[in-house]
């Protein structure tokens, strides 16, 4: 049996049994229904293409694709929600073979849909998952330090002397001078850290230029090494003895007449 | 076949650095186009984007919106030649010129192409850095809404959710809500903001721009309504 009788009758087949294809029938009983129902079979479909996308979106590994695929689904809910009050209009006008009930079910698919489109995630989150604010930046989690006095000593718990006074007082000065020092640290580690990024990040961008130096020595270097061969090949063959003799020979005639030109 | 774009490309650079001393300002672009033009003959993308830096530096003062072209040019080239982050330079010098023509919201779109740039080589610290300017560069025009979307979009960004220029950007949005210009101006001048280009430094270190406290009683309103339909229900 050849591939074409094998087509033929597959083809034959499926034209039997077609009936059974529910897809199928629902296509055909959609189109040339009525208006409605055409539009909306169109609009369902706008929001399964949608819905793919933004099931996409949401693995999406890269950020910068992500946000670019929900800026695409956003414009797309937005023209699809162009499309629901054309569907509305469609579904109160009375058609042919529909009950009134019919026409009620309509609009409330109509609705259905819309609440469908609006509630397609498209990444319009408000960034209010803060990961942290008061935990410092690489989460090497929070640096305490163990103090546990305030400053705040009741009088009824002890009497004040001035020696207690003047030392609670030197305490707190002392403690201060920390602190401005401590800030002071900070501000310099913070230089530090931002000079080590800038650091780090320039010897990335030098990297694959130092790539096409080795690159394009390691061919001159190849090119000289070919030319100085051939260099010294034509050396040696100029070296001849030979040519070297009736070389000075010549000079000297040449010296010889020239001398007697101008004597 | 004696041509010899390479050499070509060359002398029409010097013809443009002649002209740059003559005053010919649309000669010099014209004179680095071609330059760039035959570099890329070559097979050069490298050189071609460098003579077009050099049209709009030389432009810069004179004809700023051509050397805005010029740079966003020489941009394009380097990203089809697949080397990004030659272009954050320009992104931010392209960004300069735009805030010296006071189009602080084109400004802000050169540095996220920067960010998007960083982010296509993983340098993250620039990219958190163009982010932060850009917010600042919208705030700088008292675009607020502008700059919380742009907040919100950057935040969806890992590298930047993670970083110190996040938390800058969060304290100064919630700073402008509340209308605490103390607060703002403290910002300003913390370590974080003094780490960017200088231009976003001069630009923050001028907030807040206009009425702060106009902000905070529009954010007080849009927080009484959802209680409104609260109470309805």
């Amino acid at each position: 049996m050849t591939v074409i009788d094998l087509v033929m009758r597959v083809d034959s087949i499926c034209k039997k049994f077609d009936k059974y294809d529910v897809d199928k029938q629902k296509n055909l009983n959609a189109a040339g229904d009525d208006a409605f129902a055409r539009l909306y079979s169109v609009v369902e479909a706008g929001l399964d293409a949608v819905l793919q996308k933004s099931e996409a979106a949401k693995i999406e590994k890269s950020r910068a694709t992500a946000v670019a695929t929900n800026a695409e689904i956003r414009r797309t809910k937005a023209r699809l929600l162009e499309e629901i009050p054309k569907l509305q209009r469609l579904a109160f006008k009375q058609v042919k073979g529909l009950s009134k009930e019919e026409r009620e079910a309509r609009s409330d698919l109509v609705a259905a849909l819309k609440d469908r489109i609006e509630a397609v995630a498209d990444g319009n989150i408000s960034a209010a998952k803060q990961g942290g604010d008061s935990a410092p930046s690489a989460s090497y989690g929070g640096i305490k330090f163990g103090s546990t006095y305030d400053g705040r000593f009741d009088d009824d718990y002890f009497q004040q002397t001035e020696e207690s006074d003047q030392f609670r007082q030197e305490y707190e000065m002392r403690r201060m001078k920390q602190d401005q020092g401590l800030d002071v640290i900070s501000e310099g580690l913070d230089a530090l850290k931002n000079m080590a990024h800038d650091m780090n990040e320039e010897l990335d961008r030098q990297v694959p230029l130092m790539d096409e130096i080795d690159d394009k020595v390691d061919r001159a270097t190849s090119d000289l090494k070919t030319t100085n061969v051939r260099l010294k090949d034509t050396v040696n063959k100029m070296r001849s003895s030979r040519n070297f003799c009736i070389d000075i020979i010549l000079l000297v005639i040449i010296l010889g007449i020239a001398s007697y030109l101008y004597k | 076949m004696l041509s010899s774009p390479w050499d070509a490309a060359k002398d029409m650079e010097s013809a443009a650095a002649l002209a740059k001393e003559l005053g010919n300002w649309n000669e010099v672009s014209d004179f680095y186009r071609r330059a760039s033009e035959l570099y890329m003959e070559c097979g050069r993308p490298q050189p071609a984007s460098d003579a077009l830096v050099k049209a709009a530096r030389a432009l810069e003062d004179t004809i700023p919106d051509a050397a805005v072209q010029l740079y966003n040019e020489a941009s394009a080239i380097l990203e089809e030649d697949g080397k990004e982050q030659m272009t954050f330079d320009l992104y931010c010098a392209a960004s300069s010129v735009y805030v010296k023509l006071e189009k602080y919201s084109a400004a802000a779109t050169s540095l996220l192409q920067l960010g998007l740039a960083a982010d296509k080589c993983n340098a993250t610290n620039s990219q958190c850095k163009a982010y932060l300017g850009a917010i600042i560069m919208y705030l700088y025009a008292h675009d607020f809404k502008q700059a919380e979307k742009c907040y919100n979009d950057c935040s969806q960004v890992d590298a930047f959710l993670r970083s110190d220029q996040n938390r800058c950007a969060s304290k100064l949005l919630s700073a402008y809500t509340e209308g605490d210009i103390e607060e703002i101006k403290r910002l300003a001048q913390s370590s974080t903001v003094s780490n960017l280009d200088h231009v976003v430094i001069k630009l923050a270190r001028k907030l807040p721009t206009g009425d702060v406290s106009a902000l905070k009683t529009d954010a007080a309103v849009e927080e009484e309504e959802p209680l409104d339909e609260n109470d309805l229900t």
